[in-house]
């Protein structure tokens, strides 16, 4: 290998990349405007949910039940509506995504220990969040019971307050959460958007780079000139490892800095990770580019075989372990799962090699496999 | 041939010196089904310009490409530099000493890199030592006259700037064997005979082979010996005088009215006739000039021919010889008549001092001529010359900075609705669906210009068979030859009988039969149908074919007339050409021009110069040659081309413009 040779080449490449504004904004812009874009719009946590409420009954004890609504930082009170008439509009609108309906005489019946009904209406057209919603409501509507029952354990057993509170809380329930102590969906999901935004840009790139020698016929250069196909290769791909490297940082500093996310693992064994990562996604756009004798085949190939799987089956979203078994093992075939198991783990849970070696493994075995066969298709004599 | 050049530095090759530099035998190349070459031989000796000519898809690109080590191939042998090239490990060991340059105006070059870095970037890759290349660089640069645009980036370079700037990354490792894939198609003349020129020098000064291929068939005379291909096969194959031996006979031209009352006369005796603007050309098998004129005489009846004259024939003109000699030849097109339409003696066409400013720049100043109704008018000029602004302006397509302009009785400015239903248009890249077929868009562009059933089939039976598209009716367009595909396009211009056709650069990749089949529908068109016609072309044997010629410069009319009247005009200015054989053309070039005869070009392996005083300049020629012991074998003036006329009147005006920079800048 002449580095010479690599180095013209890898120059070149360089200078067309960061001098054609396409790419530029492609290389640089993108991934970042992903992180960006993703990072505050796929936020899965379900808060402030928007509410109304009819309250029929105008007393002491339903202010108090609705009071707990508004309180909650789940919920975001609306306002009070004079009927249930209203109610649908309000729905369909948007404007609400929960009503709440408090019946007549419900602190009388309550308090001579009559059961009554609270009607729930929740807008169910994202199941996800229509259940949360749900779920939400029973504990609300629960604690209320359990303050119900110690009022009345305390008014009958003459019991104070606290000794009711306790009495009917026997057993407890701590619930401590590890490495996301605060449950935010952020924290999940931006270090994946990191293997996204790369597993994205880095191919695209490199295909259409590369096919473009290829459309305009530029490659000839190549074919008759002396250089070998590896010093090609290498030279070719350089700029955009490098690229990728540098977005790497990028993106990480974006995911400390901007998200908020903490970082607890080793620096080290990210950087190499994603090195890695990058010359595997490097290496699928280099295999595309290769079966493809258009920019426009190479964008359209490389957006189903990367981008598509990336999104479904890399636990961007969805945990690949609650994925069905089909989907799980086509999780395992696309290397997007591997770096988002090396990312989420040295980000949030700081675990090192010892756990993380399969994955590392599994990249390590796709760059070499993606490397290899790139070599092979590429030749300086081809039959058109 | 003889004048053939010995290299003046020894060959450091483990091959004897006797060894041809290419030796190919038996070559096929097939794309999966379709046999693009069959069974080519070809030699190419040391230090010499070897040619392939021939139409698109004749198989010279392939060729190449295989000679190059860049492309396998199904049959035969290729061995060059004595390596027999059947692998990829054996066509590396080539590689070193063959420069490349594929098809297509600049393609393989990098748009955003710099002139120079485009250089640097091919010299690294050769592994070029550093010190040599900055010396290869400005000597090249300067030969190129590229030297201010050193960092000007390639994209912003013109067509024939590009196309010099492709040369030089060729070159720059100073192969012993360049390859070059139409590198004159689709560039101006003036930057056409600049490359030439390099091209000459080269091989004079370090005996590089060149191996290179056109599709224009009047560079065949610059070749020291070629391979005429056509249908992945060659035709006929030697010197330029060989090629020339095989058809023997002789061009009469001449005039005769009624012109197409006469070609039809003369077709029924003669393969090649041909009109060119008021002249027509006919090539006869005769070999004695008074027997040709009594022969062109005795068919034409009582039509007296005037001005006769007779020539040797050119190469194209025995090129298409040859070609007609195939067998399997498409069925010559036919032009039915039209019903109700009559030529009206008006003006089809009228610019008066067109002006457009893109910016601060003035792409075209100030811009005046008039089209009668049947007349062919052509527009010649350098790429960016602003020959496609003026025809954009009237169609009406792009409004006008300045001035007046009417097309088919309609004001441009106006009537640009009106204008469109009137014209055909049919652009550089045929706009046709290329995956529709030939009846789908014929049907299409009916569809268009709201022809209803009756009159799309009445146009459609006359299209086809007036472009000869008979039998590829449901062939897809994509797969149509060019030849063919041009035709279509016509007809797709033509099928709203439009009074006024415009057709920028309409035949380049066009094969030379093709091209004939192509003008005679066009001079039948203005002649019989009274269609006028503005073509724009840098072909300067296609101007041959116009009336009314007007030569485009930086926006300007320069020059204007008949083709025979700018010949003449240069002729006044300038002089005759004088053609000068040696046999030693590359220091007699240099002595020729260091006495003081400024202009003087390699044509092959002859020298060109313009004399104002034939035979004083060729007694001081032989004096000046003879005094170094160079030997003329013959010196005579030849008929100057529109292509001289071109490039005389071009050269001028940059010398002024450059003058005037110098002065403006002192």
């Amino acid at each position: 290998m002449n580095i010479r040779r690599v180095a013209a080449v890898a120059s070149k490449e360089w200078r067309e990349v960061t001098r054609d504004r396409m790419f530029l904004l492609l290389a640089f812009c993108m991934p970042a405007v992903w992180m960006f874009v993703f990072g505050y719009g796929l936020v899965l946590d379900v808060e402030h949910i928007s509410f109304v409420v009819v309250d029929r009954d105008h007393s002491s004890l339903s202010r108090d039940y609705l009071y707990r609504f508004y309180q909650s930082r789940y919920f975001s009170f609306q306002g009070e509506l004079a009927g249930e008439g209203n109610a649908d509009a309000w729905l369909q609108s948007g404007k609400a995504r929960a009503v709440i309906i408090v019946p007549e005489q419900f602190q009388e019946r309550l308090r001579s220990g009559q059961p009554t009904n609270v009607q729930t209406l929740i807008d169910g057209t994202f199941p996800l969040r229509a259940d949360i919603t749900k779920g939400y409501v029973i504990a609300i509507n629960n604690a209320f019971n359990m303050d119900l029952l110690a009022d009345h354990l305390a008014r009958t057993r003459g019991l104070s307050r606290d000794e009711a509170l306790r009495r009917t809380r026997p057993l407890g329930l701590e619930v401590r959460y590890l490495y996301n102590e605060e449950v935010r969906s952020t924290w999940s999901t931006v270090p994946a958007l990191i293997m996204f935004s790369l597993m994205v840009s880095s191919p695209l790139l490199t295909a259409l780079g590369v096919v473009r020698e290829k459309e305009t016929g530029s490659i000839y250069n190549i074919y008759s000139s002396t250089a070998t196909r590896l010093e090609f290769l290498v030279g070719k791909l350089v700029p955009y490892v490098m690229i990728s490297a540098l977005n790497v940082v990028v993106l990480w500093l974006m995911a400390v800095l901007l998200f908020a996310v903490p970082f607890k693992g080793s620096l080290l064994l990210f950087l190499v990770t994603s090195i890695l990562f990058v010359l595997t996604s490097t290496g699928i756009g280099l295999v595309v580019s290769l079966l493809v004798s258009t920019q426009q085949a190479a964008l359209i190939i490389t957006v189903v075989v990367s981008t598509v799987p990336t999104i479904l089956f890399s636990g961007l979203i969805v945990p690949v372990s609650s994925l069905s078994q089909v989907s799980q093992f086509q999780a395992h075939l696309f290397p997007g799962m591997y770096y988002t198991n090396i990312v989420r783990g040295t980000f949030l849970k700081n675990v090192g090699p010892a756990v993380l070696w399969p994955d590392v493994l599994a990249l390590v075995v796709y760059a070499t496999v993606l490397g290899t066969v790139g070599y092979r298709l590429f030749t300086k004599r081809p039959r058109i | 041939m003889e004048g053939r050049t010995i290299p003046n530095s020894p060959i450091t090759d483990h091959a004897s010196p006797i060894t041809p530099v290419v030796r190919v035998s038996g070559f096929v190349k097939r794309y999966k089904k379709q046999i693009a070459v069959q069974g080519v031989d070809l030699e190419i000796k040391r230090g010499e310009i070897y040619g392939l000519i021939g139409p698109d898809g004749a198989g010279k690109s392939s060729l190449m490409k295989a000679i190059a080590g860049v492309l396998s191939y199904e049959g035969g042998t290729v061995e060059v530099f004595g390596t027999t090239v059947d692998s990829e490990r054996s066509a590396e060991q080539i590689k070193q000493k063959i420069g490349f340059l594929p098809q297509g105006l600049g393609l393989n070059l990098y748009p955003d890199l710099s002139v120079e870095e485009n250089i640097d970037f091919f010299a690294r890759i050769r592994l070029v030592p550093e010190h040599e290349l900055d010396q290869r660089k400005a000597r090249f640069l300067a030969m190129t006259r590229l030297e201010k645009f050193r960092d000007r980036p390639m994209k912003n370079l013109s067509g024939g700037m590009k196309q010099k700037l492709g040369l030089i990354c060729t070159l720059i490792h100073e192969p012993e064997l360049a390859i070059l894939d139409e590198p004159t198609t689709g560039v101006d003349p003036v930057s056409r005979r600049d490359f030439w020129t390099i091209l000459a020098e080269m091989q004079q000064e370090r005996g590089m082979t060149v191996l290179v291929s056109t599709a224009y068939l009047d560079e065949a005379a610059r070749f020291h010996r070629l391979s005429f291909l056509s249908g992945g096969k060659v035709v006929a194959a030697g010197t330029p005088a060989e090629v020339q031996a095989l058809v023997p006979g002789l061009m009469v031209t001449f005039e005769a009215t009624p012109q197409m009352g006469a070609m039809a006369r003369l077709k029924t005796g003669y393969k090649q006739v041909e009109a060119l603007g008021s002249l027509l050309h006919v090539f006869t098998e005769e070999t004695v000039p008074a027997a040709a004129m009594q022969s062109i005489i005795s068919s034409l009846g009582d039509i007296t021919p005037v001005h006769l004259r007779v020539d040797e024939p050119e190469l194209e003109d025995v090129f298409v010889a040859l070609l007609l000699r195939q067998p399997a030849q498409p069925p010559p097109a036919e032009l039915p008549r039209t019903m109700g339409l009559l030529a009206n003696h008006g003006l089809a066409i009228e610019a008066k001092g067109l002006i457009r400013d893109f910016g601060t720049f003035r792409a075209v100043d100030r811009v005046s001529f008039q089209v009668k109704s049947g007349e062919i008018f052509g527009l010649l000029g350098a790429n960016g010359a602003g020959k496609t602004t003026v025809i954009k302006m009237l169609n009406g397509i792009m409004p006008p900075t300045g001035g007046e302009g009417w097309v088919a009785g309609a004001d441009m400015k106006t009537a640009g609705g009106a204008i469109k239903e009137r014209i055909g248009y049919m652009s550089q890249a045929f706009s046709l669906y290329l995956d529709l077929t030939v009846v789908e868009n014929i049907r299409l562009f009916a569809g268009i210009y709201g022809l209803d059933t009756k009159a799309t089939d009445q146009r459609l039976t006359w299209i086809v068979s007036m472009a000869g598209l008979k039998g590829y009716e449901s062939n897809l367009t994509g797969r149509l030859p060019m030849g063919v595909r041009q035709r279509l396009a016509l007809g797709c211009a033509l099928v709203h009988q439009p009074r006024v056709l415009f057709l920028d650069e309409p035949t380049s990749g066009v094969d030379p039969i093709g091209r004939r089949n192509f003008w005679e529908i066009l001079s039948r068109l203005a002649r019989e149908e009274g269609v006028a016609i503005l073509v724009t072309t840098h072909y300067m044997s296609e101007a041959e074919h116009c009336d009314h010629l007007a030569l485009m410069f930086a926006g300007r009319i320069v020059a204007e007339g008949s083709p025979g009247e700018m010949k003449r005009q240069v002729e006044q200015e300038a002089g005759q050409l004088l053609e000068v054989v040696t046999d030693q053309p590359g220091p007699a070039l240099r002595r020729v021009a260091e006495a003081g005869f400024a202009g003087a070009a390699l044509f092959g392996t002859k020298i060109h110069l313009l004399s104002l005083d034939p035979p004083q300049d060729e007694a001081r020629l032989r004096m000046v040659l003879a005094s170094d012991g160079l030997h003329i074998q013959s010196v005579s003036t030849r008929p100057l081309s529109l292509e001289d006329v071109f490039v005389h009147r071009v050269m001028a005006l940059e010398r002024q413009e450059q003058a005037a920079a110098k002065g403006a800048a002192a």
